[in-house]
């Protein structure tokens, strides 16, 4: 799987949806972190060589906008995906993300937009 | 010019005359005092001619009875003689008494010596020589006595002509004084009249000026007074409130246009009608008819403020929710004379009331939307996910766990939707709510946003709290409540949930109240401003700014006061103890008043 070797880092704080989308993105050959709050995540972040994260925008204590906000200050050109049970999310959140999706929208959805987000031709890190 | 100059005028204009009558008075008694004197002196020198006379009587008695008996010589005829001149001296004095200090002493002495000087000369000798038996023939003898009685006569004759002279001159001075006085009258009242006339007509000028005057005032102050009253018929008519006086009885004396319109009366059709004819009005709900304002004030006797949830039937029977309030009118003395009655239509605003609770009402079910799309699209994603998986190339271990997941994740949509309907669920009479359970779904519905806030909640709820009541209005006070408190809340704030029964006993305003039970709601964020507290349950009032609509308490309070029951906040900005409470009383069996 040397192709599909980039590292996602996902972060929400619903346990089951995180393990879900763990397993379904492992599936379609991603290496796979997860944080079940947003300073996790960003430690995560900090550390690990991560391609492309997928963020929920609404977690208890730091909100995914503000996650995304602190990312983009510490490695600002890795992709990041918002997700978001709400069917609209903020203005500004919109503009700091690469992309958003809400909740819902399915399997398909979800890795065909996080494949735009990390092409294939990149080469492994 | 006043009337008090008017009236300094007017006592001017009698007292010229009345001082002026009064001083001729004086002259003219002065004038007649002294012609009195007069006539006195008249009066004395009349007597004296009457002494004269009465003496020259009593020489010529004496004369001719000396004659007589010289004739005779019989002793008979010398009567008048004696009995003449016994009275002589008391006659000499009589003469002498009015002349007794005067110039007038002398003739009459002269004419007393003259007269001695005859008698005791010629008479009493000439009867000693008669009664001796002498001859008395002699001529020389006689005509010595006669130039005696002849001078005698003589100086009687002067006397007599002199007091006539006198008497003359009296009558001469008298009759010039009577000229004299009318002369001064006739002049004192030309001068009188010439000066009243030309003083009073002076007077009368000044007298008519402040006439003109005061009539030019009086003209001004009835204009002003006509302007304002117009001013004040005007503001009364241009009022939007009904207005309606009555005189003490409660008869109706004026009405605007705008209570013409709203009882469907005219001014003309009332005016004089006893006020409950025209003015009915009965309670909102029980449909009783209300006592009359005027009644009310009367029986007070003070102003009676707006009394709440009327109905006005109109003449023609349409009915209009209003509010009314009444105020005495008092006199001077502060005696009342009357009511008036001031009322307006609230219809209006009744229903703007009730768009406001329906607006709050979507405002919450729009806040809970939210959440609710956010509770029902993650597990949503995590079936679809899951779904998807299957799908693939999953061993059927795996399949099985992922159906698994899948179910749980179904029965979490399922316990909130449920959640949802029972909030939604209008019921159109109380019903019987375990508090627990609905206080426990509101609760699970905000979780999330208990969540997002960074705030847990702690309960305390006993089971078998039931009380009667609407649930969906419930949930939405206590949703509201809640929501406020984790909005008040600071991050990793604690927010305390507790009900507990309420025994039969006084509420904090010391009313008594039935059994119930008191839920209450605590955060400790910053608490609340002593000046904003009293605030905090009035409508459109908001500490959110954009994000709230000012409404929640208020209508929060509405429900909570339908219910028959009571909300209060206290609060604490006290930096160790800060936080607010606020405490619902919910009776168990509440009377629900229309709403």
């Amino acid at each position: 799987m040397a192709k599909a070797s980039h590292l996602i880092l996902c972060v929400d704080d619903e346990t089951v949806g995180l393990e879900v989308r763990k397993i379904l993105l492992e599936r379609a050959g991603y290496r796979v972190l997860t944080a079940l709050d947003g300073q996790t995540g960003l430690d995560i972040f900090a550390s690990e060589p991560i391609d492309a994260v997928v963020l929920d925008f609404s977690m208890p204590g730091m909100s995914g906008g503000e996650v995304a906000i602190s990312m983009r200050k510490v490695k600002p050109h890795v992709p990041i995906m918002m997700l978001s049970a709400y069917t609209s999310l903020p203005a500004e959140v919109c503009s700091i993300v690469d992309l958003s999706m809400t909740k819902g929208e399915g399997a398909p959805a979800l890795l065909q937009k996080l494949g735009s987000l990390v092409p294939s031709d990149i080469p492994n890190a | 010019m006043n009337s008090f100059n008017i009236d300094r005028i007017l006592r001017k204009v009698l007292i010229v005359p009345i001082v002026a009558v009064l001083l001729g008075a004086c002259a003219l008694y002065w004038q007649m005092h002294q012609a009195n004197r007069t006539v006195a002196l008249i009066q004395t020198s009349d007597l004296e001619i009457a002494q004269i006379a009465r003496m020259e009587t009593l020489v010529i008695d004496e004369e001719t009875g000396l004659r007589g008996y010289q004739n005779t010589r019989d002793r008979r005829f010398l009567g008048p003689y004696l009995i003449a001149d016994k009275q002589m001296a008391s006659q000499f004095e009589r003469l002498r008494a009015p002349v007794r200090n005067t110039d007038a002493e002398h003739p009459v002495n002269d004419l007393q010596t003259a007269f001695e000087a005859w008698d005791n000369g010629f008479a009493v000798p000439l009867i000693a020589a008669i009664e001796a038996g002498a001859n008395t023939s002699d001529v020389n003898l006689n005509l010595g006595g006669k130039h005696q009685m002849d001078d005698v006569r003589r100086r009687i004759a002067a006397l007599s002509s002199n007091s006539q002279r006198q008497r003359d001159a009296h009558i001469q001075y008298w009759r010039a004084q009577v000229r004299t006085v009318t002369v001064a009258l006739i002049v004192v009242a030309l001068c009188i009249g010439l000066l009243i006339g030309v003083y009073t007509r002076r007077l009368m000028q000044d007298v008519s000026g402040a006439f003109r005057q005061s009539n030019n005032v009086l003209r001004i102050r009835a204009e002003e007074t006509f302007r304002s009253e117009q001013k004040l018929l005007t503001t009364l008519q241009s009022i939007g409130d009904g207005v309606i006086t009555c005189d003490v009885d409660g008869r109706i004396q004026t009405m605007n246009d705008v209570a013409q319109e709203l009882t469907g009366w005219t001014e003309a059709e009332a005016h004089n009608l006893p006020l409950e004819q025209v003015f009915k009005i009965i309670n909102e709900s029980t449909r009783e008819p209300r006592e009359n304002p005027v009644a009310k004030v009367k029986r007070l006797n003070r102003v009676v403020g707006v009394a709440l949830h009327s109905i006005l039937i109109q003449k023609n029977g349409a009915e209009l929710f209003i509010d009314d309030s009444g105020a005495p009118i008092r006199d001077k003395r502060r005696n009342l004379v009357g009511v008036v009655l001031v009322f307006r239509d609230i219809t209006l605003a009744k229903k703007s009331q009730e768009a406001l609770l329906a607006n709050e009402k979507l405002a919450v079910a729009g806040r809970l939307a939210a959440t609710i799309a956010h509770e029902i699209h993650n597990p949503l994603d995590s079936v679809a996910n899951l779904l998807y998986l299957m799908d693939g190339q999953s061993t059927p271990e795996e399949s099985a766990q992922f159906l698994h997941l899948a179910k749980q994740e179904i029965a979490r949509v399922t316990q909130i939707s449920r959640a949802m309907l029972s909030l939604y669920r209008e019921s159109s009479s109380p019903v019987a709510i375990d508090l627990k359970n609905m206080l426990e779904s509101i609760l699970l519905l905000m979780d999330r946003h208990f969540q997002a806030a960074g705030v847990s909640v702690v309960t305390n709820l006993p089971t078998d709290l039931v009380i009667q009541a609407f649930p969906a209005e419930l949930r939405q006070v206590f949703t509201n409540l809640l929501h406020n408190a984790a909005e008040a809340s600071a991050s990793n704030g604690v927010i305390q949930l507790a009900a507990r029964p309420c025994p039969e006993g006084l509420d904090s305003h010391g009313r008594p109240r039935d059994a119930g039970v008191m839920v209450t709601v605590t955060d400790h964020g910053a608490g609340v401003p002593e000046e904003i507290r009293s605030k905090l349950f009035k409508p459109f009032f908001t500490t959110k700014g954009e994000r709230g609509t000012g409404l929640g308490l208020w209508i929060s309070r509405g429900i909570i006061t339908k219910h028959g029951g009571e909300i209060d906040l206290a609060s604490s900005t006290d930096p160790i103890t800060h936080g607010t409470k606020v405490s619902v009383f919910l009776a168990t069996n509440p009377t629900i008043s229309a709403g």
